[in-house]
């Protein structure tokens, strides 16, 4: 069988991407570094990079790309310097027009990636081995670290410091203590990120591995089945919605339910609930659960503004009253643990039965350390990315209300559109005209850039992000590419073809193989006489009667038939690629075009005319 | 030994008399699965070569008296059947002869019967025959039993494998269905539905419905079939309901269970009853062109993920 990688320049050059009109200088609010520079265009634009739209589906405010170097420093430390996976580092990034690409740095010498092995091997090893004792811990570290959050002060601005700081050797002025609750705020930030990846890597390795196993053995399991046989069937992610469950079903057992008639705002059903003692109790009751269960966010995504339950009540709310109608109906809304984790055992008991005594050994292994590491990979996203993550958002918020209200903003929310450095930098300023009593120039300054960045990213946001640019790669190989983002050598080749803009015909995957070859288009058995050695036979249907030009085709593609007709079960004795079914083959492809037949997607190609 | 034998009476063993397909469907009816009835030929019943023309009266004579039974299993004067060749060697685990020799449909009457086996006798010796026996390096002298068995009279048939016949997924059913007689699917003259049916959730896992243009149907004069044309909205319908999914879930269960390997599995739904009953298999045989992964060595969890990471021990 064949094989041909994309061509070279499938993606378009880094440096040949122009600004949308009326985004000029974009790139002053973002750093330096995050950005493609000629004085780097030499390795730059030789890699390959994909955008993250997984993370960072929009336009990067300009603080938000703290959660880009963040993630960045946290998971590259880890994954490079701490486990040193073998064939690979950390990934960098670059904006383009406010969109995230990123590129994995590979390793690629093998004295190297046999050092880096001997490292991850002991020290990964230590991890899987300890895992449950180790988590425990980690958990422990991120309450701590969320309390810590918690009691952070954004100390006020006063006239006059108050006595203590004048008669107290140990207290220290505003000035100080602001700059310190910022840089301390970050470094906070920074932890979590720490945190995250601490485990993130390998947890997910274990659970790929698993995955892996289960595709090679069992192609076409629905990834859903093997989530279903690792998943804990009591994980914290359901907790939220379960706390609301049961406050639905104390709503109706204490009859306060009439509060949640439909189209009612939060404040609505609040006010009324306020007005009965039943409905007090009920409020209080849901005040316990509020702390830690409405931290979770109302958006799945690392920028500001998606916040959390407790700042918008709007979704948990609405789930309490689509509760309460379903009890009402007579639903019960409780989830069926005893059944659900009767089907997982099924599940694995029947697909585990279908593999070889071998396999199945190595099946069910994977299986327990999956199940042992898959609370930190559900979990880490409850305490990281919606626990920590909103209520830091909000600490961060408090900083621009500081700014607001000494006129260096005209909104609390208006910080976000600086970079985390320039608040630093009006920070220093406000504290410094504070202290003096001199005129701050802040005032002036910053409300027109951000007023400017408002509309750059407005228009930003109506720019169409290639998937993928600079040099295509022949095969992905980057384990955490393909792990964490899915990129894999296939979906590039998918990228590229949407590249090429070539015609692309999709039929039945009927005998597997890609090809590339010049195509012969034959209406009639008449014809068969034409077809040359090494051509692909694109016809109407194929009969079992042609097996004997079988061995002179490079492949096959079809207007009708299915992938169990004769001629495709021939043409898979043959390892003939097949494609069939495709509808419109003979009508769309000319004879003497180059095409690539994908026989194990079904995916017919014209690379030329 | 006779050289005529009721399908019932036939099992694996039989299958160098009275050839591969002939065998299975004996196998398949001692597991219980509806077959509809008929009879078989040994390939000792004719006279080896090719030029041999003319029908043994010997042969006449026992078709004559096996198909009589089967019409009055019928009750019915000349009921239609189908006369499949059984080649020797065919249906094994290592090649299909997938549409090699010759199947005729709704054949009716002892004359028809004769003419219909001096066919599929002659297929063996076709182009596309000799040349799929040399691809596979069979120099065997090549023989050939029939199989005739009544004709159900197909609203829905098809083909199914008892695994993903592309990637090899033993989880999972494969399922392609058409309207009218299976000669459509088999002869790759329609796109049909597909399905992929999960064996552990008996849920459909993907579904591509074919644009099933052109059925056949038995001939209105009586004998034979004629291939027309499908009406636009009914080529475009789904032709497999979920009580026929299941039926055939089923089926594909049981075939592989029997016959402790992969099969590919023809089948035929009849327009009267409804499933299961109605659902049939006119044949089965080994999948021979995706082989079970060779059994893996017991490796480590641990060594596994460590891989994963390009980290071998």
């Amino acid at each position: 069988m064949a094989t041909t990688a994309a061509a070279p320049s499938a993606f378009p050059s880094p440096f040949s991407i122009e600004t949308p009109a009326g985004c000029e200088g974009w790139q002053q609010m973002y750093p330096y570094y995050a950005v493609f520079d000629e004085r780097r265009r030499d390795t730059d634009e030789d890699r390959f990079w994909f955008w993250n739209s997984m993370h960072f589906p929009f336009p990067m405010p300009a603080f938000d790309v703290i959660c880009i170097d963040s993630p960045y420093q946290a998971v590259g430390s880890w994954q490079n310097r701490v486990f040193a996976v073998p064939p690979a580092m950390g990934i960098d990034y670059r904006i383009v027009n406010g969109y995230v690409y990123i590129s994995g740095n590979p390793v690629t010498d093998p004295a190297k990636i046999a050092e880096r092995a001997e490292f991850f091997q002991a020290r990964a090893g230590y991890y899987y081995a300890n895992w449950t004792e180790l988590y425990a811990k980690w958990r422990a570290k991120m309450e701590a670290l969320i309390a810590e959050l918690g009691d952070l002060k954004v100390p006020e601005l006063p006239e006059y410091e108050p006595d203590e700081v004048a008669f107290r050797e140990d207290r220290n002025t505003a000035f100080y203590e602001v700059l310190s609750a910022y840089g301390r705020a970050l470094r906070l930030g920074d932890l979590m990120w720490q945190h995250h990846f601490e485990f993130l890597l390998l947890g997910y390795g274990a659970y790929g591995t698993f995955a892996e196993l289960c595709k090679t053995h069992l192609p076409d399991i629905p990834d859903q089945h093997i989530a279903q046989m690792v998943a804990g069937i009591d994980v914290l992610l359901f907790k939220p919605d379960a706390e609301l469950r049961r406050l639905a079903a104390l709503a109706l057992e204490i009859g306060v339910d009439a509060a949640f008639a439909s189209g009612r705002t939060p404040a609505q059903i609040d006010a009324e609930l306020e007005q009965s003692e039943a409905g007090r109790s009920w409020l209080a009751e849901l005040e316990k659960v509020k702390d830690p269960w409405f931290n979770m966010a109302t958006g799945d995504g690392l920028y500001h503004y998606y916040r959390s339950w407790l700042d918008d009540p709007r979704i948990p709310y609405a789930s309490l009253t689509g509760h309460i109608e379903a009890l009402r109906a007579g639903a019960s809304v409780e989830r069926p643990t005893a059944a659900l984790e009767r089907e997982r055992e099924r599940l694995a008991q029947e697909y585990g039965a279908l593999l070889d005594p071998g396999t199945r050994q190595a099946f069910d292994e994977l299986l327990a350390l999956s199940r042992t590491v898959f609370p930190y990979v559900e979990e880490h996203k409850f305490y990281c990315d919606y626990w920590f993550l909103t209520r830091w958002w909000n600490k961060i918020r408090e900083f621009g209300e500081l700014l607001r209200r000494h006129g260096f903003l005209d909104d609390a929310e208006d910080l976000f559109q600086l970079t985390r450095h320039e608040v630093g930098s009006a920070l220093d300023e406000l504290v410094l005209t504070w202290a003096t009593g001199g005129v701050a120039l802040g005032p002036k300054h910053w409300p027109p850039i951000v007023e400017a960045r408002k509309q750059l990213l407005q228009r930003m946001a109506q720019w169409t992000p290639p998937p993928a640019i600079g040099t295509t790669p022949e095969a992905v190989t980057d384990p955490m590419t393909i792990m964490l983002w899915g990129v894999t050598t296939e979906r590039v080749r998918e990228w590229a073809g949407q590249q090429e803009g070539g015609l692309v015909l999709r039929g039945a995957a009927a005998s597997p193989g890609l090809v590339e070859g010049i195509a012969r288009v034959i209406s009639s058995v008449d014809e068969i006489a034409e077809v040359q050695d090494g051509e692909i036979l694109v016809c109407g249907s194929t009969s079992p009667a042609w097996a004997p030009i079988f061995p002179r085709l490079r492949a096959t593609v079809t207007d009708v038939g299915g992938v169990m007709s004769h001629a495709a079960i021939v043409a898979r004795e043959y390892k003939l690629p097949a494609v069939v079914g495709t509808g419109r083959a003979t009508a769309a492809i000319r004879t003497g075009q180059s095409i690539r037949v994908d026989g194990s997607t079904g995916v017919v190609t014209v690379l030329e005319s | 030994m006779s050289f005529a034998r009721e399908l019932s009476e036939l099992t694996g063993t039989d299958a160098a008399s009275f050839g591969g397909k002939s065998a299975a469907l004996g196998e398949l009816l001692a597991a219980g699965l509806r077959v509809p009835p008929g009879f078989a030929l040994s390939h000792e019943a004719f006279t080896r070569g090719r030029d041999e023309a003319a029908m043994p009266a010997a042969v006449r004579e026992q078709i004559t008296r096996h198909y009589a039974a089967l019409a009055r299993q019928a009750g019915v004067p000349e009921p239609p059947v189908a006369v499949r060749s059984s080649a020797v060697g065919e249906d094994s685990e290592t090649a299909t002869f997938a549409g090699q020799q010759e199947t005729l449909l709704w054949v009716r009457g002892v004359d028809a019967i004769c003419d219909a086996v001096q066919i599929c006798r002659q297929s063996l010796f076709s182009v596309e025959a000799v040349a799929y026996r040399r691809h596979i390096g069979d120099t065997r002298d090549p023989a050939m039993g029939v199989a005739i068995q009544l004709m159900v009279d197909a609203a829905v048939s098809g083909v199914l494998f008892t695994c993903n016949p592309l990637s090899g997924d033993p989880s999972m059913v494969a399922i392609n269905a058409s309207w009218g007689l299976g000669l459509a699917v088999v002869g790759g003259e329609v796109t049909p539905d597909d399905y992929l049916i999960s064996k552990v959730t008996r849920e459909v896992v993907r579904e591509q419905l074919g644009v099933k243009t052109l059925e056949y149907v038995p001939d209105p004069a009586g004998s034979g079939v004629e291939l027309r044309e499908v009406p636009t909205d009914r080529a475009a319908a789904r032709c497999l309901d979920e009580p026929a999914i299941a039926a055939l879930l089923d089926v594909a269960r049981a075939a592989e269970h029997h016959f402790g390997c992969r099969q590919d599995v023809e089948w035929a739904i009849a327009r009267a009853g409804s499933a299961p009953d109605n659902v049939f298999v006119v044949q089965s045989r080994p999948v021979t062109t995706v082989a079970p992964p060779a059994p893996a060595a017991p490796v480590s969890a641990i060594t596994l993920v460590m891989a994963k990471f390009g980290a071998k021990p």
